[in-house]
């Protein structure tokens, strides 16, 4: 498979997608130098994945032609771009979680022993051997399912490594690790560098592209805006060209007015028993006010999620230490008796967690405050719309109508009517968990506005994130969570990414 | 890819695929009309009208159970057996209070036949709340909670009959039966079992479509998780949800014994609760929970019986051997239908490799059996000659287009 007389690895020429209703991808080139990692960079919805599956071999394209190693390519499956040395790393992973470890990375293409049976030494065997080359410290015969999300993602790279790949695409490698786990990942992408792979990899997380790549481009509604060179370019000049305008960068500074106490948690213990630790939370003591908003920082796993759940009583209440809610203790045990009392919660996960699929923008929103569209102890379609319009127009959700289905939103705009949800049941604590996440630039922006205006409306806030300018853009305290417990506590003035993520780590 | 008909649409009645359905039906009764024999629909309306409707309406009953709970993201095999024992408990009260006239094949009393009634019911709500139980407490996957009653609530009918057979009168009997006059009327009056369905699918889908309670059946449905995130009680929605449809099938069991005189725990409902789900299915829920409404399962619950008449008429010998076969046809030919537009936009293909291959003889063989045994030898061989020109030519039509 050398065909070293084309410096391009990979080159896609011209590349149409159309789908029914949309044009996915239109009239885009890419060349792609061989053993550089080439970055694609776009808001969601830009074309990027779509392209990338074009060149794994999951969609042919409409229009356009593909070379791979100087050779034109017409991919009809995946096991066909394999082949030709091109593997894709999915953002949403693609393993069987109840198979082990190397039958997921030997899948489809089992070896087997000279009677036709599953060679499982071997493959263990190598298995292990790659594995031990990404730094992954799993037994190649665990169940694929029980390992944490940053060594599955090993695994799919050690699937593509088994296959010899020259060329790998990664969509979003890092959107669901840990610092450390990003951290391992960047040293395996440059291993892979070294060996002369080529890598194109996915991302809007601006300072991941620029500590990695050598290449940038920049697609926006299916179009190519641009690909330059990674030393002649700046992170914001990058943000411009994906969204068609420059983004200052938000800030809030004007001062917040600081209302009455809300919340105040005393000593928080959340045992978990089947864990070594014993604690999802221990010794957790914050308070909040109306009209302020708290950012948790911490990593994945820290407890960020846990903390905010204790809070809502959305998981079984066995903590212990105090919850007070204006002065009062609370011990909610169903999120139903959060919502009585004010308290409002936007889950992390929002398509799994959030959003109801089979209900139109209106029933999403209103869900919650449905007995304020009863007329005569029905429901009816005319007061829940009246209902829906405030809030929908409140957080400037874009949606063609009350009854659009809400699938047709994009991300940020779902979001927004999840928020607009709890709005309605008029909280007066409203518990945010990662809610920008899987959210454009553009929209993300938005809700910062959003969020900043209902802390100055009297909200108190608890805003967790995993992107911490975020939270040092919207937050006037900050508390850092590690393993479960609360390391440090920053004002805004004092806090800086480095502290928190000092702190954070624990180093 | 976001269903198409995902939201309910309240402001108008039916959807597009309910329409299809309405169309399907019409087109049924004519293709009866025209090719059976004994033109009965011609000559004798009233009496097949009746004979349809009587059907529809005792399947309907519990069909509309199965789709709260289908609605609901959840499953009731349960149904059928819990008509045998809706049926049995009707039976056994009555003998227990009036053991006399019961073995004298007298009048009961009124009295009687609404405590027995109402017993009948409550052992519903019981299997209802069982099964949520099941489901919620002990965490079991609803399929294997209603598979557990499936099996075990019938089992149960028959020891209840066989046991109160043998203390209350001199034999044990695996029968009871029932000749008070009130179930005669309801057995001469198809209007009564109709009417009973009509309000019950009037009030399902006013829950459906109009109450916060039928909001969260559909959240429910959709998202369960979310749903408790949402402050929703899942476990009483839930609750309800297997309630409803553990006492329509309840219902339903005291229009079976109506109908035949008699309370057989060994065969009564037998199989139902899957015509129970495929009229659901056939009327466009889904069984990933979430989707589907009340007129669709009404029309399902309609196309399933016109069709199971249509072959009895044309066939004319036992209809109730060919009425599986005929709705697992129809549930697959429907659904089939609901996914063809899907189908072609993705580009997927009906034969495909090694599998269509083996599928094309397996369906004509299909075809040409089932062509065989209803119109004789010679039809069997034209159905299973054109049945494979038919699909090769799909098959080759296919291979062009993807080349």
């Amino acid at each position: 498979m050398d065909h070293i007389d084309t410096p391009h690895a990979v080159v896609m020429q011209g590349i149409t997608k159309r789908f029914p209703g949309v044009t996915a991808l239109e009239n885009v080139t890419i060349e792609v130098e061989r053993g550089k990692l080439h970055a694609i960079c776009g808001e969601n919805g830009a074309g990027k994945s779509t392209l990338m599956k074009i060149l794994s071999g999951i969609y042919p394209p409409d229009e356009g032609l593909l070379l791979v190693n100087g050779v034109e390519v017409r991919f009809t499956g995946t096991r066909h771009a394999e082949q030709a040395g091109v593997a894709i790393i999915h953002q949403e992973l693609a393993l069987v979680e109840d198979l082990s470890v190397a039958a997921n990375v030997f899948l489809g293409r089992e070896k087997r022993t000279s009677l036709g049976l599953l060679d499982e030494q071997a493959m263990t065997a190598e298995c292990g051997r790659l594995l031990v080359s990404l730094e992954c410290h799993v037994s190649p015969r665990a169940r694929t399912g029980n390992l944490r999300v940053g060594d599955q993602q090993l695994i799919e790279i050690a699937k593509a490594l088994s296959l010899n790949a020259s060329i790998v695409v990664m969509d979003e490698p890092t959107s669901a690790l840990t610092e450390n786990e990003s951290v391992r990942l960047e040293r395996t992408i440059s291993r892979l560098l070294a060996h002369g792979t080529t890598i194109l990899y996915i991302s809007h997380k601006m300072d991941e592209v620029f500590r990695l790549a050598d290449r940038i481009t920049v697609l926006r509604d299916g179009r190519h805006i641009k690909t330059v060179n990674r030393i002649e370019t700046t992170p914001g000049e990058v943000t411009g060209w994906m969204v068609g305008r420059e983004i200052a960068s938000r800030q809030f500074d004007t001062p917040r007015v600081r209302g009455p106490k809300l919340l105040e948690i005393n000593n928080l213990r959340v045992p978990w028993p089947e864990h070594p630790r014993g604690y999802r939370l221990s010794e957790i003591s914050l308070d909040l006010h109306a009209g302020e908003i708290l950012g948790v920082a911490g990593l994945m796993g820290a407890g960020r999620t846990e903390l905010l759940e204790t809070i809502f009583g959305a998981i079984e209440p066995t903590w212990t230490g105090t919850i007070l809610l204006q002065g009062k203790p609370v011990r909610f045990r169903h999120p139903r008796e959060a919502c009585a009392a004010h308290v409002a919660m936007v889950t992390e996960d929002r398509k799994r967690l959030g959003l109801f699929p089979d209900l139109d923008v209106a029933g999403n929103v209103s869900l919650c405050s449905l007995t304020e569209a009863l007329r005569g102890g029905f429901l009816s379609r005319a007061r829940e719309e009246s209902l829906v319009a405030a809030p929908l127009r409140d957080t400037g959700v874009k949606t063609p109508g009350p009854h659009a289905s809400i699938t047709a939103l994009s991300g940020g705009n779902q979001q927004k009517c999840i928020i607009g949800r709890w709005l309605l049941t008029k909280p007066s604590l409203l518990l945010l968990d990662d809610p920008t996440r899987g959210i454009d630039v553009g929209a993300k922006a938005e809700l910062y506005s959003l969020i900043d205006r209902l802390c100055r409306d009297g909200l108190g806030v608890i805003l967790t994130s995993s992107e911490l300018p975020e939270l040092l853009a919207l937050a006037d305290r900050i508390i850092v969570l590690s393993e479960g417990r609360l390391i440090a506590e920053f004002s805004r003035a004092q806090a800086t990414e480095q502290k928190i993520m000092e702190a954070a780590t624990g180093s | 890819m976001p269903h198409p008909e995902a939201s309910p649409k309240i402001s108008s009645l039916l959807r597009s695929s309910e329409w299809a359905l309405v169309l399907a039906i019409l087109l049924a009764v004519i293709a009866t009309a025209v090719a059976d024999a004994n033109h009965s629909y011609w000559f004798e309306p009233f009496e097949s009208i009746r004979d349809i409707a009587r059907n529809t309406a005792l399947l309907g009953i519990f069909a509309l159970g199965a789709t709260v709970v289908i609605i609901a993201g959840g499953i009731d095999l349960s149904a059928g057996s819990m008509i045998a024992l809706s049926g049995t408990t009707c039976a056994t009260t009555m003998l227990a209070l009036a053991p006399l006239q019961m073995m004298g094949m007298k009048p009961v009393g009124p009295l009687v036949v609404t405590i027995a009634c109402i017993a009948s019911l409550l052992v519903g709500f019981l299997v209802g709340t069982l099964h949520t139980w099941l489901i919620t407490s002990i965490r079991l996957p609803p399929f294997i909670a209603t598979l557990a009653t499936l099996v075990g609530l019938r089992s149960f009918a028959r020891a209840l009959c066989e046991s109160s057979t043998a203390a209350l009168t001199p034999t044990k009997s695996a029968l009871i039966n029932v000749s008070d006059p009130l179930f005669k009327t309801v057995r001469e009056n198809v209007s009564i079992p109709v009417a009973v369905f009509g309000v019950l699918a009037l009030i399902t889908w006013l829950i459906l479509t109009r109450t916060v309670l039928g909001r969260h059946i559909h959240a429910l449905g959709g998202n369960e998780q979310a749903a408790r995130l949402a402050g929703i009680r899942t476990d009483n929605v839930q609750w309800f949800a297997y309630c409803f449809g553990a006492m329509t099938a309840a219902l339903a069991g005291l229009f079976y014994v109506a109908n035949e005189s008699v309370a057989a725990p060994v065969n009564q409902g037998r199989g139902h609760e899957l015509n129970a789900i495929a009229a659901a299915v056939v009327g466009g829920c889904s069984l990933a929970g979430g989707v589907g409404t009340v007129p669709g399962t009404v029309l399902g619950a309609i196309f399933l019986r016109v069709v199971i008449d249509a072959v009895s008429k044309i066939i004319k010998t036992g209809a109730d051997v060919y009425e599986g076969l005929i709705v697992g046809i129809v549930v697959v030919i429907a659904v089939t239908f609901a996914q063809i537009g899907e189908m072609a936009q993705g580009g997927r293909r009906l034969l495909p490799g090694g599998l269509g291959l083996c599928a094309i003889p397996t369906l004509a063989i299909l075809c040409g059996a089932i062509a065989t045994m209803t119109a004789g030898a010679r039809a069997g061989m034209i159905a299973t000659g054109v049945a494979v020109a038919f699909l090769s030519f799909v098959r080759l039509w296919e291979s062009r287009r993807t080349a």
